[in-house]
């Protein structure tokens, strides 16, 4: 009896560890259930009412803040609640609905005039339109606006790049925006979520933090609940001036694990998911009740070498790294075909985007011969800066570390969190990193700006060129289309020679959804408009 | 079994089970032989790992990826094209090195901190003890990955992490077995013929002390192994490409519902029947080293 009873003790003990060994081996378990989105997905049916829509999202946003918003999440809520001056057209490029940033169409502005000289825009304001709260959009509102994203951490970057000078309510529906210097990308940026129209009139008396948790626009949905935690919810604004949105309500589930988002879209528990893993969509889209879209993106991944440490210092260097990228491998066996190749430091898709000068290949021996001409015949060893978070940069690592160890290259790969990478970045001393770029405004002068230009704000491994300098600095003042697109076609020949970034690949935006749902537009912020969304 | 002395006795060293009988009285305990057979195999497999493993862990073969268990790769390949059976042996060099470092930080810092502050009582013991308070109060896991994300991730930092999360119990431990043999009257005998404090807290406190620390260093050991595993799961652990048990759990894990379910089930079981194994033996020491348990049945 004494026996069974030891015995049964120590079963127990058994299980006892066990189940203590799976609990903490398990943190899928708990990180799972920082976003009960995933466990809570059984409980939402598929949508009863027809008109509501439930989206997996992978973060939780961090502001509602328009001037301040700078993720997909955050830029999300303020495409949703708020509404611009103007906007982008849509496009059709092989049979879906794609948005095409070069056509400005009115919006909250119904009509506009510029100067001869280019330096004065005139917008006149769509009369009738209302706020959420009931006050009119008025020139007041605009010049508010613009002073707040002038004022404001994120957004007064892109005020300084637009060149806006003074902005003037002429009177209760014409406002006139005075530029600097001539500047053809100012239509294309004041298109952008940061310059989102606020309501001056119910911000009186509010304090700045306000926005932050606060909606106060005239878009088509009203943000009901955030809890970046778990879900937000938004409701249809019954009144906007567009027409009530097709969707009575959408209800974002954040859902950290993009194995979990893609479950919960398999299944049915959500209508659409967003940054479904590549090797994923092959499985989706055996599934007929839903629609996978994979769309080419101006979304780009390079591997970044400081051109201001040895021995990245060095072209040969830098081109001999080029030679050594396993492209093929990247594209077919890591993005599984969802990606394309990228031979520009501009995304094919951009206006203007040239492959002059690109004569990358896997080829071990030229790889070979350029670092003995440099000087490297032995190798050398250098290290690798990763932020988490993305799957695929890692695997991308780990493929273009075996091959670089097969030129005696050792690259050692330095994992840090992508918050922590993102300040050391800034600081512009890491010797190589990997890194992703989306240009908001798809035009290379923006583009080039940001992360080639000498002084560009995200030039984050110090490339340099005085001729590159000199080409964006003519380009960015040139009002000639044509001649702008030669100038910048010299300077992409001479960055893609100069190798101060490897070309890995464009990724495709993969957006999952159900079957049942149309009307959905690819814009390059890859953010979801939901307001022309309907399900049937 | 009345002819064994008491663990708290002086001659504790003489009467203690000699290595055979030790051995033989562990091993009658099956639970205990079954976790000390899973320690022999794992410390077996670390050791001649680079002779037996049939790939080397690190070189992509695009060629062969995703391979099911089977055939030329005994457990499988993973997305890489790696063999997974030559990761998990080379894992388990990580994990019992760690293991070991770790524990080794806990036991060498633990031990003096917890044997100083219960032979000195007073103010030495309140800033002491409250200090592993301090550390004890926050849970082990965010401590750790506090420690290893502030000095930098990578194996090194988690074997620190480790290490410092595990100061507490052995100071505990070591806390309470000083309290009560300091008063006893070897103690004494010596501290009246003026032994110096060191040579007593060395020479006949913690000899008598040793049991249940050996105790606590063999479940320390599977905690350790965990909670490194849990870290490089987190990413705060080994660099890629290092074969670790965890960070292949956390490279596999997208890899589930796509069905190819040995990329995580193989490093999974490593370190059940590597925590297992050492939990088992330390339970079993336990029972042979204290009398009165052994004496019970």
């Amino acid at each position: 009896m004494k026996k069974m009873t030891k015995h049964l003790t120590l079963l127990l003990v058994l299980c006892i560890v066990l189940a203590g060994c799976a609990a903490k081996s398990n943190p899928p378990a708990s990180s799972a259930s920082q976003s009960p989105g995933a466990d809570s997905g059984a409980t939402t049916q598929p949508a009863a009412a027809s008109s509501t829509l439930t989206v997996a999202f992978s973060e939780g946003g961090t502001t509602l803040d328009p001037a301040e918003a700078s993720d997909l999440t955050s830029d999300t809520f303020v495409i949703a609640a708020y509404d611009q001056l103007v906007t982008y057209g849509v496009k059709t490029v092989d049979g879906a609905d794609v948005a095409n940033t070069d056509e400005i169409k009115p919006m909250l502005a119904e009509s506009w005039s510029v100067s001869d000289d280019n330096l004065t825009y005139t917008f006149k304001l769509r009369s009738g339109v209302k706020f959420q709260s009931g006050n009119p959009v008025t020139a007041d509102s605009v010049v508010y606006t613009l002073d707040r994203v002038k004022n404001s951490k994120s957004g007064s970057f892109l005020y300084g790049m637009a060149d806006i000078k003074t902005v003037t309510a002429k009177d209760a529906s014409t406002v006139e925006i005075a530029l600097n210097k001539p500047n053809h990308m100012f239509m294309q940026i004041i298109a952008l979520y940061n310059f989102s129209i606020v309501d001056d009139v119910a911000m009186k008396g509010k304090n700045a933090d306000y926005l932050k948790t606060n909606t106060a626009g005239s878009g088509p949905f009203a943000v009901e609940k955030w809890d970046p935690a778990s879900e937000a919810v938004l409701t249809a604004n019954a009144d906007y001036w567009q027409g009530a949105p097709k969707l009575s309500k959408v209800t974002l589930k954040f859902t950290k694990e993009a194995s979990n988002r893609v479950l919960l879209l398999d299944k049915g528990d959500v209508d659409m998911a967003i940054e479904i893993p590549a090797k994923d969509v092959a499985s989706l889209q055996a599934n007929s009740a839903l629609s996978v879209k994979s769309n080419a993106s101006n979304r780009i991944l390079f591997l970044a070498l400081n051109n201001k440490v040895k021995p990245f210092d060095n072209v040969k260097v830098r081109q001999a790294i080029a030679y050594t990228i396993p492209y093929d491998q990247l594209i077919n066996d890591v993005m599984h075909g969802q990606a394309k190749q990228m031979k520009s430091a501009v995304a094919s898709n951009t206006p203007g985007y040239t492959d002059k000068g690109y004569t990358y290949e896997h080829n071990l021996d030229k790889a070979k011969q350029l670092l003995e001409e440099a000087g490297y015949g032995n190798g050398f060893s250098f290290d690798l800066t990763l932020g988490s978070g993305f799957q695929d940069w890692e695997d991308d690592a780990v493929l273009i570390q075996a091959e670089l160890a097969k030129v005696g290259v050792t690259m050692n790969i330095n994992k840090v969190a992508r918050a922590q990478f993102l300040e050391m970045q800034k600081k512009k001393n890491l010797t190589a990193y990997i890194s992703k770029w989306t240009s908001f405004v798809n035009d290379p002068g923006y583009h080039l700006g940001f992360l080639m230009y000498g002084k560009g704000s995200s030039n984050y491994n110090n490339y340099s060129n005085a001729e590159v300098d000199k080409l964006w600095e003519q380009a960015s003042q040139e009002p000639n289309a044509d001649a702008r697109k030669q100038l910048y076609e010299k300077a992409q020949e001479i960055i893609t020679t100069e190798a101060p970034w490897s070309y890995l690949y464009e990724y495709n935006r993969i957006v999952g959804m159900s079957a049942k749902l149309s009307g959905y537009v690819y814009y390059p912020d890859e953010i979801i408009r939901f307001y022309p969304l309907s399900k049937n | 079994m009345t002819v064994m002395s008491t663990a708290s006795s002086p001659g504790q060293q003489k009467s203690a089970p000699k290595p055979a009988r030790f051995l033989r009285l562990l091993l009658r305990n099956r639970l205990a032989a079954i976790g000390l057979g899973f320690i022999v195999l794992w410390t077996i497999a670390a050791i001649v790992a680079p002779w037996i493993a049939p790939y080397n862990p690190y070189v992509p073969d695009m060629a062969a990826k995703l391979q099911p268990p089977g055939g030329a790769h005994m457990l499988g390949t993973d997305n890489f094209g790696r063999d997974i059976l030559s990761r998990v042996l080379y894992g388990a060099r990580i994990s019992i090195w760690t293991g070991l470092i770790a524990v080794s930080i806990s036991f060498v810092i633990g031990v003096p901190l917890g044997g100083i502050a219960a032979y000195y009582r007073g103010r030495t013991e309140t800033i002491i003890m409250r200090l592993l308070d301090v550390l004890l109060s926050f849970p082990s896991l965010v401590l750790s990955m506090a420690i290893a994300a502030s000095i930098g991730a990578g194996l090194f930092s988690a074997m620190i992490a480790v290490g410092v999360v595990g100061i507490p119990e052995f100071g505990r431990l070591m806390y309470g077995q000083t309290i009560s043999l300091r008063e006893k009257e070897y103690v004494e005998a010596s501290r009246s013929i003026g032994v110096k404090d060191r040579v007593i807290l060395l020479r006949h406190i913690l000899p008598n002390a040793l049991a249940p620390l050996l105790v606590q260093a063999t479940l320390g050991m599977g905690f350790a192994i965990l909670t490194a595993s849990s870290l490089s799961f987190l990413g705060l652990g080994v660099k890629p490409p290092t074969a670790e048990w965890g960070a292949m759990i956390a490279e596999g894990r997208e890899y589930i519902i796509s069905g190819e379910w040995w990329l995580v089930t193989f490093p999974g079981l490593s370190i059940a029947t590597a925590i297992l194994g050492f939990n088992l033996l330390g339970d079993g020491l336990r029972d042979v080293m204290d009398p009165r348990l052994r004496s019970g049945k």
